[in-house]
């Protein structure tokens, strides 16, 4: 794992729920996070293992009508995950 | 009667993967007998607890699939001497957590626990009324004191209480100094009210403990004047504070001709199984601890999501929402059919012994055979 490496909040939980929409919940704060199916697939990448380069590559190969700037989108998303506490990077030292 | 959602329910029913809630009987041990309560002698009452160990072990199924809360009931959770670890194991595998007790066993040193773990909703405990007379009137002498220092226990130590009142014959008369003692004098937010089912041990005393149509008429009125006046901070889901909006609102819909309600005229009175699951004290799945004659599986050996997903019992209890009051002999001819759900399947099977069947207990048209009457039209 790395700093540009993102991972998943271990105590957060992804509840998949219908049509493959999903909830992330973080039971510290009771609070939910809805996610379409791309965000379930991301949210699956976020191992420490996978690089944001990474996840568009694996968002590309499995979504249908991927548009040109999906880059910027997973950046975004994943930074708002990181904002609300749901994602993390490793910090080395 | 078969349903095109009775031979596919999945096609017609969404359904989670897995439950969001799970309620489970901790325990079958309580150190009171309130002579209403719904748990002794039902079908809940198994007279067995689990050991911790395989209460831990079916806590780590839940985390894997992704339950996000537990909610602690019996019999008596605090009576358990090992509920600490047991709401560790709970924490450990990610959920929140509530209890409901009758308030008489809370310590400092559990509260403070409860409050250091982060992931305590609530605490719930039961006051019946403003003195000791009414509370302790069917839950034995002295529990009104230990009670309201329960209460004072979990505020102190920063855990969320919440309060059940229960309204039966003794404490119908007490309500608005109820809602004087709660909201004013030890200051909650709020609470909510129900009334005694016809379940457990109030099958016995229902005479004692059941309200009459005219206390039921009083109940109703009381409440919606109190809710009134104390801005909503007062709720319901079942009892007469309940049935006095759902009454109203049903008398309406009567009134202005309205072809129907949305989501009425069918068993749709309890969304619970699309939800959540429940667990008696002997570990054994049921739809609810109210049905808990339907045995679905049992922990730790049987699969929970496969049990969610196929079990044919909790399909049936499901697929109730497809059947029309209209097809039952019991709902011939009411002018209330297509705004009513039925109401409580458990209530159902207590009253009847058929869970596939409107519930007579809150049913309009027969409080208003036997004398009832609706509040006034609106008094929120």
């Amino acid at each position: 794992m790395s700093e540009d490496k993102p991972t998943a909040n271990p105590s957060v939980i992804l509840r998949e729920e219908f049509d493959d929409w999903a909830v992330l919940f973080d039971p510290d704060t009771a609070e939910g996070y809805a996610l379409n199916p791309t965000g379930v697939l991301v949210w699956k990448q976020l191992d420490g293992k996978h690089t944001l380069e990474d996840i568009v590559k694996v968002v590309r190969e499995s979504c249908e009508d991927v548009p040109e700037d999906v880059g910027q989108h997973a950046k975004d998303f994943v930074a708002d995950l990181v904002k609300q506490g749901l994602a993390g990077y490793e910090v080395k030292g | 009667m078969t349903s095109p959602a009775a031979e596919k329910p999945a096609r017609r029913l969404r359904l989670m993967r897995t439950p969001k809630s799970v309620d489970i009987d901790i325990t079958d041990r309580c150190n009171l007998r309130c002579r209403y309560c719904y748990f002794f002698t039902s079908p809940a009452d198994v007279k067995q607890d689990l050991p911790r160990d395989e209460w831990l072990r079916f806590f780590e199924e839940l985390n894997r699939c992704a339950v996000t809360e537990v909610c602690l009931a019996g019999g008596e959770p605090f009576i358990r001497e090992d509920l600490p670890d047991l709401i560790r194991g709970i924490v450990r595998n990610r959920m929140r957590f509530s209890i409901l007790s009758n308030g008489t066993l809370i310590t400092d040193d559990l509260a403070a626990f409860l409050a250091s773990t982060g992931r305590c909703n609530y605490v719930q405990v039961s006051i019946d009324g403003s003195i000791p007379i009414t509370h302790d009137s069917f839950r034995g002498q002295g529990t009104f004191y230990k009670a309201v220092e329960g209460i004072r226990t979990l505020q102190r130590n920063g855990v969320s209480a919440a309060v059940r009142v229960t309204i039966h014959r003794q404490n119908v008369r007490d309500l608005d100094n109820i809602a004087r003692l709660l909201l004013e004098e030890i200051g909650l937010p709020s609470f909510s009210t129900n009334s005694a089912g016809y379940m457990g041990l109030c099958q016995k005393n229902t005479e004692q403990v059941q309200l009459s149509s005219e206390e039921r008429y009083l109940a109703m009125t009381t409440l919606l004047k109190l809710v009134k006046k104390y801005e909503g901070r007062i709720s319901a889901q079942a009892g007469p504070l309940a049935e006095g909006r759902d009454w109203l609102k049903m008398e309406k819909a009567r009134r202005e001709g309205l072809d129907s309600l949305p989501d009425r005229g069918y068993l749709t009175g309890c969304g619970c199984p699309f939800s959540k699951i429940a667990v008696r004290s002997d570990g054994v799945y049921v739809p609810c601890n109210m049905l808990s004659h339907i045995e679905l599986g049992r922990i730790n050996r049987d699969s929970l999501q496969d049990i969610w997903q196929n079990h044919p019992d909790l399909w049936k209890i499901r697929e109730r929402r497809s059947k029309p009051l209209g097809d039952f002999e019991f709902c011939r001819g009411c002018l209330y059919l297509s705004y009513c759900t039925g109401n409580c399947p458990a209530l159902a099977y207590a009253l009847l012994g058929q869970v596939d069947h409107p519930s007579p207990d809150a049913c309009l048209r027969k409080y208003l055979e036997e004398g009832g009457r609706l509040p006034e039209e609106s008094p929120e």
